[in-house]
């Protein structure tokens, strides 16, 4: 393009003529430009719209799939609601068994029997009572292995524990703990029986109460008053069963020579069915003239 | 008052450290509280005995007496004694007739009377301790010749239980004599002595009976049980690592177990009698081939053996759990051992 450059010197014709050709030029293509411009942008809406249309297809499509999948689900979702409801159910069996088994243990609680788990096995509480007081408490650590064996305990010395256990510890231990519940609730009523006479009625006895370990023999020699006249009566008192707090033989004979007149041989006999049918401390009240117990009442039982 | 009974009673006197006299004095309750008053506890042990012995001589002291003064120095002194434990058995038991009808009266005049008929000079004397036991004393003569009161025989029995605790008689021909009176004297039919001996007769009390002075785990208390162990928290020091934590604390649980949290029945030794073949992972030797059993003895002695088989996983002596052999030693109620092949 140099010549256009260097004929502007000459004169205007001849660059303009050749510049005039390259405008000419340009504005062709600058026409062609406009020519082809919608040619193009038809093309390109063509292939647009093609695309939108396969697009909107794809959409379509998916949109399906999913309207299909969500009916699956809820389809399902239908199916599981009953298995749900079975999952209630079972839980609340299960509640109430549990809440059953807290009140089983509650009220073996008021039987006075109680445990407790241990790293070992369980630990069981024996709380005894007698007479609407509670008395001592008594445990018995079990090992819980073949065989059950007694770890250690704090039940007394003379309690039969090793007999109970060899008869009943390995074949049913409900048994083991009943029968132990019941010695011990019938060791505690015969002492706190005679820790009773002792504290409360020594003005009455004649000499020492003369008791053994497990308080099943028990003999004492005690005033009696009648009319103006005294007398001596020496009781003996056995609980030849380990589970009872009412003796099973009694007998009160007479201190002395000379025997009894007939309202004294009433008044022994008497004695000896109001010790085998009444608690010691409740007959030693009557004696000192408190309740008067009314000897035609069935005999009653503490355990 | 007799001389011999007034020299025992002397001797007696000796015996008693001045700083129990006053107690041991009370516990006899011979003397009188105005008596007492009248002697100063202060003066030196010699004149102060005479002084009392004097008293006593006042008070025609018996030989009841003197042996009573004796069983009430032996109670607090239990521990200068060796104690054999031994077990009676009621043999075969008819129905109706199992339960015991124990009345100490009867106990006490029955086992006086076998003794007396046996051997003419006998002294018997009873008193009753803590739990419901009774001791029995009693001193041995011969047809002939007076008891002698100086080498005495103790007994504690635990009435309705089988259980008889003895000081080992050095008169030995007298055993056979003593366990017959005890047997028909309590009803029962057969005495075995337990290989279970200590000087703690409280431990051995313990043992027997199964009850350990302990805190159970109360059923009331929430409380946690107490740490036992020191091993792991010593150094809190956090520069210090403990290697082989998870390895101590096994042995602690396994050492827990098998002993428990309290403390131990008091035992001075166990002893295992082995007649077993000789093992040995040594091929050839001397002792391997032997087809005859050997026989040793094993003595573990201690001041308190117990707590040291307790410490020995602890202080990594040796592995836990421990052989049975030695743990099985408060349950099994036996510190003699025999061990055979089986």
């Amino acid at each position: 393009m140099e010549p256009a450059n260097t004929l502007r010197e000459d004169g205007e014709c001849k660059g303009g003529i050749l510049a005039h050709l390259e405008r000419l030029e340009t504005q062709m293509n600058r026409s062609h430009k406009r020519f082809e411009g919608p040619q193009r942008t038809q093309a390109e809406e063509s292939t647009l719209g093609t695309r939108i249309h396969k697009l909107r297809l794809l959409r379509d499509k998916l949109r399906a799939e999913v309207k299909q999948r969500q009916a699956e689900i809820e389809a399902s979702a239908a199916s599981t609601e009953p298995d749900q409801t079975l999952e209630t159910s079972e839980q609340e069996v299960l509640e109430t068994k549990l809440e059953n088994l807290k009140a089983l243990l509650q009220a073996y609680h008021f039987t006075g029997l109680s445990g407790k788990l241990t790293s070992r096995g369980v630990s069981v509480c024996i709380h005894t009572a007698f007479d609407g007081n509670l008395l001592d408490s008594y445990i018995v650590d079990l090992v819980i292995e073949k065989p059950l064996w007694i770890h250690h305990h704090s039940v007394p010395v003379f309690i039969p524990l090793e007999e109970i256990a060899a008869k009943y510890l390995q074949t049913d231990v409900q048994h083991f703990l009943f029968s132990l519940c019941e010695h011990l609730n019938g060791y505690a009523g015969r002492k706190y029986q005679a820790d009773r006479l002792q504290s409360d009625f020594a003005a009455f006895l004649a000499g020492p109460l003369q008791r053994n370990s497990l308080c099943n023999v028990l003999s004492f020699t005690y005033k009696v008053e009648l009319g103006g006249q005294s007398f001596l009566f020496c009781a003996r008192l056995l609980y030849k069963d380990l589970t009872v707090t009412l003796p099973t033989d009694v007998t009160v004979t007479h201190r002395g020579t000379d025997a009894l007149s007939t309202s004294w041989e009433e008044q022994r006999v008497s004695h000896e069915n109001l010790f085998r049918t009444t608690s010691l401390h409740k007959a030693f009240t009557s004696f000192a003239g408190g309740e008067k117990l009314n000897m035609s009442l069935p005999p009653c039982y503490f355990h | 008052m007799d001389e011999t009974v007034a020299e025992f009673i002397k001797r007696l006197f000796l015996k008693i450290p001045m700083t129990e006299m006053m107690t041991i004095l009370k516990a006899w309750d011979f003397l009188s509280e105005s008596q007492l008053q009248t002697v100063n506890f202060r003066q030196r042990k010699e004149p102060l005995v005479q002084e009392l012995v004097l008293l006593c001589e006042e008070k025609c002291a018996s030989l009841n007496d003197a042996a009573l003064l004796d069983i009430i120095y032996t109670q607090v002194h239990r521990h200068q004694k060796l104690w054999d434990v031994f077990k009676m058995n009621k043999g075969p038991v008819l129905t109706g007739e199992d339960i015991d009808l124990f009345d100490i009266e009867q106990f006490k005049s029955s086992f006086t009377k076998i003794l007396r008929k046996a051997l003419k000079n006998v002294t018997v004397s009873f008193r009753d301790a803590e739990e419901n036991a009774v001791w029995i004393r009693i001193a041995w003569g011969t047809h002939h010749t007076k008891p002698n009161q100086y080498k005495a025989t103790y007994v504690v029995y635990y009435p309705q239980t089988p259980y008889v605790f003895m000081s080992l008689s050095r008169l030995k021909r007298n055993t056979p004599l003593l366990d017959q009176a005890l047997m028909i004297a309590s009803k029962h039919h057969q005495i075995v002595k337990m290989d279970l001996r200590s000087r703690y007769l409280d431990s051995l009390k313990a043992i027997v009976f199964k009850q350990y002075n302990q805190v159970f785990e109360t059923h009331d208390s929430a409380a946690p049980l107490q740490e036992t162990s020191l091993w792991l928290h010593t150094n809190m020091d956090l520069r210090v690592i403990h290697e082989n934590k998870v390895e101590k604390e096994r042995v602690q649980r396994v050492t827990q177990e098998t002993f428990g949290d309290c403390p131990q029945p008091r035992l001075e030794f166990a002893q295992y009698k082995l007649e077993t073949k000789f093992k040995s992972n040594l091929n050839g030797g001397i002792l391997a081939d032997r087809e005859e059993p050997l026989r040793c003895l094993i003595k573990f002695s201690s001041p308190h053996l117990l707590e040291a088989l307790k410490s020995l996983a602890p202080a990594g002596i040796a592995d836990a759990p421990l052989s049975p052999l030695l743990t099985c030693i408060p349950n099994k109620g036996m510190n003699y051992f025999k061990i055979k092949d089986k």
